[in-house]
């Protein structure tokens, strides 16, 4: 039980199912995300790119028309501050200070001849030289001593040098790194918000099957009137409810049959034996000669054979139709088997067989009490009407976890080797046996129908070996099948 | 013991043949019985006297024989009951009466068992039947404080077992009882072993109670049961 409860809920199938969509889901939005992302960050990158082209263009323009006297200087400096002004995807203004734009002129030589932006240029000239390829479009350009790389288009002019106009990518980068984190805050509201929503959908549909599955499992051990729960929803799973209760129906009525055959046929039967059994019984109590009485004593002996016979065969019938009504109580099967052995004990030490109980105490199992007195007489009687003298049988009780376990023990000559794989079949027995062949099938059904197993052999150091394995577990299921459904929920 | 021969009994059983052997035992051991063949015409006959016992068959013609037994509960009858039942499984309503006082026996029955049965009944019905703490029968006695019985003032050696068992033949001494009825009172078991464990038992207890020079008291009845004497 421990590990089943240890933690329900990673357990169950809603958990999984809700993981995997959740999984999908999450993935999906991510892929959907970084498309949108690589659109954004190029549309930004076009429009400064587009803005750097015609800038850098113009100042060109200017360099080129005003004369390179003192004012030059001054002209191209303010056309340039000007520009820089109106540079897109700006955020915020850091007044007059602008640390997002450069302009640099630098002779064919590398020289810088003009300079406007922070510092002094060098860096930026350094890099611009350090930056082999030439082309018109825009590049990245990245600066020592700056944390953004810089955007920057040129143009050659005719006398040979170069106007670089550069845009720190910061704030472009800033765009996208807002972006991104808002994304990322609304993809986990969203995911966290589908996982609930599919944990809760599937656990509602999952648990409506398990009461099914409860239901149905409740169904199986005792009766079968009750039915599996049904929902108005008409979906699969409601389907599901209806075919099982209409199936149980069906087992129902098949069942309701055999229970009247069988009901009807030992009424036919018993109310005959009764009046034979009560006539004789007149007869004998009457003045009557020893010889007289001699067959009418084998004849009751005889009636009552047959009645045992009747009642055996149809509980084994019964039982392997799964049709056994069973009244559970707890037995004590420590308690039971030393009661057995006192009543087993002078009989079979009369016919000199030795009997051992080894037990550990008290072990107590849910079953119908006046069942399982059969089943141990009958093990009993088969071992007193097969063992030769000078034998031993070992009991021995043991109880696990889960189980408990009878094991019946003898050193006689084992079970008759052509009863092989039939031992518990009807009808079955060996060559030589004076039973009618039913204990043994009589003890697998009883066994069965509690949920337990019987298995029989002839181990190699000789004997028979019978053991049974009754479950323990039943009476946590029928005690509190309730508290069971509070630990999963 | 004679209380029980102005006894009236109530019969309801369908069967005639069952019926008319049940009548004329139970009439040939006392008893003033009269028989009804279903549930109306027990119904009639319960409403006009008072019966001290009930044997009602389950397997009507008209009704369940449980319905009649709940029927006639509410009608002010509050005879114990002696249910005789053709079914194999003694369903749990029928576990029910039982609890609540009444017995069940199943068909086919031995006669001495419905008898044995009948006198519990009858017993249980008697208001206040003091506990001895001695019981002799002949010169058997039991003494039931320390456990111990003796014969003509000789100590026998029994078992615990064997005590229960001697206690049980000497409640019912003079009648007979049944293998199954010292299976299901001695032992507490309803089965029907096809071995001879119960004989076995008595032999036993025969061997400390029949001792040599005294008259035995323990007797078989072949095909019947056992009877211990009591005169």
């Amino acid at each position: 039980m421990s590990s089943k409860t240890a933690n329900p809920i990673m357990h169950s199938a809603a958990w999984r199912i809700s993981l995997w969509a959740t999984l999908a889901f999450a993935i999906g939005t991510l892929l959907v995300f970084a498309m949108l992302h690589r659109f954004v960050a190029n549309d930004i990158q076009r429009r400064s790119d587009a803005w750097l082209t015609g800038e850098v263009a113009v100042l060109g323009d200017v360099a080129g028309r005003t004369p390179k006297d003192r004012l030059y200087g001054r002209v191209v400096r303010e056309v340039a501050e000007l520009a820089s002004r109106e540079v897109p995807n700006k955020l915020r203004s850091n007044g007059n200070e602008n640390d997002s734009v450069f302009f640099l002129q630098a002779g064919d030589d590398g020289t810088p001849k003009l300079w406007v932006g922070v510092g002094d240029g060098t860096p930026h000239l350094a890099a611009i030289r350090a930056h082999k390829v030439v082309s018109d479009t825009p590049y990245d350009l990245n600066v020592t001593g700056f944390k953004h790389p810089f955007r920057v288009a040129s143009v050659r002019m005719l006398d040979g040098s170069h106007i670089y106009l550069g845009l720190s990518e910061r704030d472009e980068l800033r765009v996208l790194r807002n972006l991104r984190f808002r994304f990322l805050c609304l993809w986990l509201l969203i995911v966290l918000f589908g996982f609930a929503i599919v944990f809760y959908a599937t656990r509602r549909m999952l648990n409506y099957v398990r009461e099914i599955t409860e239901a149905a499992s409740r169904i199986g051990q005792s009766d079968l009137s009750s039915r599996v729960p049904t929902n108005k929803r008409n979906d699969e799973v409601g389907h599901l409810a209806l075919t099982l209760n209409h199936m149980l129906d069906r087992i129902e009525s098949s069942v309701h049959q055999l229970h009247t055959i069988t009901g009807s046929l030992a009424h036919d039967l018993r109310s005959p034996l009764t009046a034979i059994r009560g006539k004789l019984e007149i007869v004998l109590s009457g003045d009557l000669k020893v010889e007289q009485s001699e067959p009418i004593v084998s004849a009751i002996d005889e009636l009552d054979r047959l009645t045992e016979f009747l009642n055996t065969s149809l509980d084994v019938a019964e039982a392997k139709a799964d049709a056994l009504r069973l009244s559970r109580t707890e037995v004590d099967l420590d308690e039971l088997l030393r009661v057995m052995l006192d009543l087993y004990e002078p009989c079979m030490s009369e016919k000199g067989l030795r009997v051992d109980l080894r037990s550990a105490g008290p072990v107590r199992v849910l079953a119908d009490a006046a069942l399982l007195h059969r089943v141990i007489a009958n093990l009993l009687d088969n071992e007193l009407n097969h063992l030769p003298a000078a034998c031993t049988v070992s009991i021995r009780l043991g109880a696990s976890e889960n189980t408990v376990s009878l094991t019946v023990e003898d050193d006689g000559p084992g079970f008759a080797s052509e009863i092989g794989l039939q031992m518990f079949e009807q009808r079955v027995k060996g060559r030589d046996s004076k039973g009618r062949g039913l204990g043994l099938a009589f003890v697998e059904a009883v066994v069965r129908a509690h949920g337990g197993s019987v298995t029989a052999s002839n181990p190699p150091q000789g004997g028979a070996l019978l053991t049974i394995n009754w479950p323990r577990a039943v009476e946590e299921m029928v005690d509190a099948p309730h508290s069971l459904t509070l630990v999963n929920r | 013991m004679t209380y029980h021969h102005s006894m009236q009994l109530l019969l309801v059983e369908d069967e005639l043949e069952i019926q008319r052997f049940l009548k004329q035992s139970l009439t040939d051991a006392g008893y003033e019985v009269d028989a009804a063949k279903d549930g109306r015409a027990a119904a009639q006959l319960a409403s006009g006297k008072k019966y001290d016992v009930l044997i009602v068959d389950l397997g009507l013609p008209d009704q369940d024989g449980i319905d009649l037994i709940l029927q006639l509960r509410q009608s002010g009858v509050s005879s114990p009951v002696l249910i005789l039942s053709a079914r194999r499984s003694v369903d749990d309503r029928v576990k029910g009466l039982e609890q609540g006082g009444d017995d069940y026996l199943t068909k086919p029955f031995a006669l001495a068992e419905l008898l044995a049965r009948l006198r519990n009944l009858l017993r249980r019905n008697l208001a206040a039947s003091e506990e001895a703490s001695r019981l002799r029968v002949l010169d058997l006695e039991l003494d039931f404080i320390r456990r111990r019985a003796s014969r003509g003032g000789e100590v026998l050696n029994l078992s615990p077992q064997e005590f229960v068992l001697l206690e049980y033949l000497c409640r019912h001494a003079g009648r007979v009882v049944t293998r199954s009825m010292l299976l299901s009172e001695v032992w507490g078991m309803r089965i029907q072993p096809d071995t001879n464990v119960v004989d076995v038992h008595i032999y036993r207890l025969r061997g400390k109670v029949d001792i040599e020079g005294r008259e035995p008291l323990i007797k078989t009845l072949r095909g019947i049961g056992y009877v211990l004497k009591d005169r």
